[in-house]
């Protein structure tokens, strides 16, 4: 099985996780939002072409089944992997260690990214609150989770994507 | 006299014994507090043997008690765990049948009272963000609904229809940001806007400093936009603090609906704009 394929089907997984599982047994700030992780393996991972359309994909994924603003974490998203993909060729990407890292600081970002959105373009003027409010906590359990998914499963070397 | 004797002998000898008895049963009755000889005699030997017999009775009676009566104790035991088991299924499912048929009976009052058009949807998901506010139900455009559809529970208003699928559409709870419903405080008829607070709380914005408004109040939706019908409960005024400049005043509002705990709710077919 390809890394791709292991990548996809672990997507599902986690999507199916976080819009039907999480919901109903986390309480409101510890909700994880596990396409972060894979925002941040794209970013130091995968090639422009499919990261960038990869993860553009997974915001709509989201803002389908989320809030009410469709379009408002694919841009978020696709802003990250592109910030990540131009600093990854100046990092050790094969560290899982800076893989947790990125979880966290991308799950920050996205918080302020789509707070800046909101701030700008709706009429939501009490959101800064709420974000502000969950977004360390999110992030670390973010990155708790993405510790677990790097140490558990192997998504393999960087050679070994085509 | 020979012949008498030799033609009943054993009748004679059958009552001569009978009459034996009878006298040896007599002459005994003197010493029955005390056991004759015979009687020792027949003890002392029958005794061990009586023992020897008690104690492989014991045996045996004891391996059938605890051994081969105990399977079927145990065989008995996991048949009444069994049922036990079943039983408290049972017993959960009328308990819970019990409060469906509670909370569905309010909701029907609810419809009633309502005199529109409604159709009753079970909520199956909640937002996977923190951030925002919604809930999906299992009714969709297939059963009619469409966006901007007030939907209700039996405490009073939840929110609106938001994104609508074919069998599951997507509610805007009142505690988001992004929702907003035209109310009026019940008592003194103060005007404002029901605003999300993010988490379980509101707020009634655009309300005047001079407006009598106080905690307590029972807020009400005052029907103005067309979108929710007048006089729906909405919930009760927490907290009013009125500052020393400005044109508004500060109400935090309680939701009579408990979000975390909604199961079923109301979309009232109403078409808006």
């Amino acid at each position: 099985m390809t890394v791709r394929i292991k990548i996809i089907l672990l997507i599902t997984l986690s999507f199916v996780l976080q819009m039907a599982f999480f919901p109903a047994h986390f309480a409101d700030p510890f909700k994880p939002n596990l396409l972060i992780m894979f925002i941040v393996y794209m970013g130091f991972r995968e090639s422009v072409l499919w990261g960038a359309t990869g993860s553009f994909l997974l915001g709509l994924l989201q803002d389908s089944l989320s809030g009410m603003y469709f379009g408002l974490n694919s841009f978020s998203f696709l802003l990250i992997f592109i910030v990540l993909k131009a600093v990854s060729h100046r990092l050790y990407t094969d560290s899982r260690v800076l893989m947790v890292l990125g979880a966290f600081l991308a799950s920050i970002c996205n918080g302020f990214l789509n707070l800046l959105m909101l701030a700008v373009f709706s009429l939501a003027p009490g959101m800064y609150s709420t974000v502000l409010s969950v977004i360390i906590p999110q992030s670390m359990v973010n990155a708790l989770i993405a510790y677990l998914v790097f140490s558990i499963v192997p998504l393999g070397k960087r050679e070994e994507i085509p | 006299m020979l012949d008498f004797l030799a033609k009943h002998r054993i009748r004679i000898l059958a009552g001569a014994a009978l009459l034996g008895a009878i006298v040896f049963y007599s002459l005994n009755l003197k010493q029955k507090e005390e056991a004759n000889a015979f009687e020792r005699a027949v003890i002392t030997i029958t005794s061990p043997i009586v023992g020897a017999f008690a104690l492989v009775d014991d045996f045996f009676t004891s391996t059938w008690e605890n051994y081969i009566y105990l399977v079927n104790v145990e065989k008995e035991n996991r048949k009444l765990r069994e049922s036990i088991k079943i039983l408290n299924k049972r017993v959960i499912e009328n308990h819970e049948a019990a409060l469906d048929n509670q909370r569905l009976k309010k909701l029907m009052d609810m419809r009633e009272k309502l005199q529109e058009p409604c159709i009753a949807a079970s909520v199956i998901n909640e937002d996977s963000s923190p951030w925002f506010r919604t809930i999906t139900i299992d009714r969709g455009s297939a059963d009619g609904i469409s966006e901007g559809m007030p939907v209700i529970a039996t405490g009073g208003v939840v929110g609106r229809v938001a994104k609508v699928a074919g069998g599951s559409s997507r509610v805007l709870l009142l505690t988001d940001h992004a929702s907003g419903i035209a109310a009026v405080i019940q008592r003194s008829r103060a005007r404002g806007v029901v605003k999300g607070k993010g988490g379980n709380g509101c707020a009634l914005e655009f309300s005047q400093r001079g407006e009598d408004v106080q905690t307590g109040d029972v807020v009400l939706t005052s029907g103005i936009g067309g979108v929710f019908p007048k006089g729906l409960p909405i919930g009760e005024v927490s907290m009013v603090k009125k500052g020393e400049y400005g044109i508004f005043q500060t109400v935090d509002i309680r939701p009579f609906v408990y979000i975390p705990r909604l199961e079923e709710v109301l979309v009232v077919l109403r078409k808006t704009d």
